[in-house]
């Protein structure tokens, strides 16, 4: 075999070699994307459920008004609330929850704001922050007005 | 000096690889001498494959077949993993059948390699078992009846029939039990066993080298 031919065998041994490196490296690429996608952690596509609150015109001309509903929680029945605020002829549902630490405020009727009974938190009627450590405004849940309903929004 | 090539030298993985992969071939192989290959790929697709399935699956009687629901509309790519662990199944004994063909047409199964194709029967057995027990696992109405009709073959053995029955079902009939039983079969026992197997099938022909074309 002469010195020529040898060395193009070499170089066709070369690039089979190469190819087939080349294939496998895309295969696993293609592989473990498809295995991180797989075990990616799903997250719900959040959607807003709407259930029954009260009848329209139990809803306050102005002020707030705390209105409870049934509630099922791990299986027993409890009752929930939400504080139901008019400002400015608008419709607002508050929750409760505090927005520093998740405890529970209260509407103070001659103060006309929300009190949060662990550290002081107080808000106005619209949920806004008076004074105290709460970082934001309390949530405001979605709510509408349905052939005399009023629905409340709940993020499933 | 790049990490890998430090790697491959100090523990002398060349030497070792030069020794697997660059064994020198008999004259004369053809394509038909890739079948085996072919099939053993597909072995490693369904092992990736299954043990992706294994994170979404849950074998009971109640959540089976919604779970299977699940990985496949709503995981992502989860109808691609399932649907490659179904087509890769059957093109695994596809595969084993033609190389099977193949060895007995170049009579390769003859002394001295007859410890190897008794191997490599054993093999097939078991990838039909994975074949069978994979079946109910979706818990439909189709692998229920499979089950049903696939096992009660065993009920017509002589004498210790109906106790081979109730061994393969785990109870008097397909149910919870034998789905459990099924599952483990298929995702543990069946797999581990066939990659042992496999292991020896190459080493022995690594040690007795390919036989020739006649």
């Amino acid at each position: 075999m002469s010195e020529l031919l040898k060395s193009h065998e070499m170089k066709r041994r070369e690039f089979l070699k190469r190819t087939i490196n080349v294939f496998i490296a895309t295969s696993a690429l293609i592989f473990s994307a498809l295995f991180f996608r797989f075990v990616a952690p799903m997250f719900r596509r959040s959607s807003t459920e709407y259930f029954y609150l009260m009848p329209e015109e139990e809803l306050p001309k102005r002020g707030v008004k705390k209105v409870e509903f049934p509630l099922q929680l791990d299986g027993r029945k409890k009752t929930g609330w939400i504080f139901i605020s008019v400002v400015d002829s608008k419709v607002l549902a508050l929750s409760p929850v505090c927005t520093h630490l998740g405890c529970i405020v209260t509407w103070d009727n001659n103060a006309s704001e929300f009190v949060c009974p662990c550290h002081a938190g107080r808000y106005n009627c619209a949920g806004e922050v008076l004074s105290g450590p709460p970082p934001g405004p309390l949530a405001r849940l979605p709510l509408k007005i349905d052939s005399g309903n009023v629905l409340i929004g709940w993020k499933v | 000096m790049g990490i890998a090539i430090r790697l491959l030298e100090r523990f002398k993985l060349v030497t070792i690889h030069r020794r697997i992969l660059k064994k020198p071939l008999p004259e004369k192989v053809s394509y038909g001498y890739c079948l085996g290959g072919m099939a053993f790929t597909f072995f490693l697709i369904l092992a990736a494959t299954g043990m992706m399935l294994t994170l979404y699956y849950v074998p009971s009687e109640t959540e089976a077949f919604n779970s299977v629901l699940k990985i496949t509309e709503d995981v992502p790519l989860g109808w691609l993993v399932r649907s490659m662990h179904k087509w890769a199944a059957s093109l695994f004994i596809i595969f084993i059948l033609l190389h099977t063909a193949r060895v007995f047409a170049a009579k390769a199964y003859r002394a001295p390699r007859e410890f190897n194709w008794m191997i490599g029967v054993m093999i097939l057995v078991l990838s039909m078992g994975s074949g069978f027990t994979g079946y109910l696992l979706p818990w439909d109405q189709k692998a229920y009846w499979a089950s049903e009709v696939g096992t009660s073959m065993a009920g017509t053995v002589p004498f210790v029939g109906e106790y081979l029955l109730q061994f393969v079902r785990g109870g008097r009939d397909v149910g919870a039990q034998t789905l459990i039983r099924f599952y483990s079969a298929h995702a543990f026992f069946i797999p581990v066993s066939i990659a042992v197997l496999l292991w020896m099938h190459f080493h022995i022909v690594r040690r007795q080298g390919i036989s020739g074309r006649l």
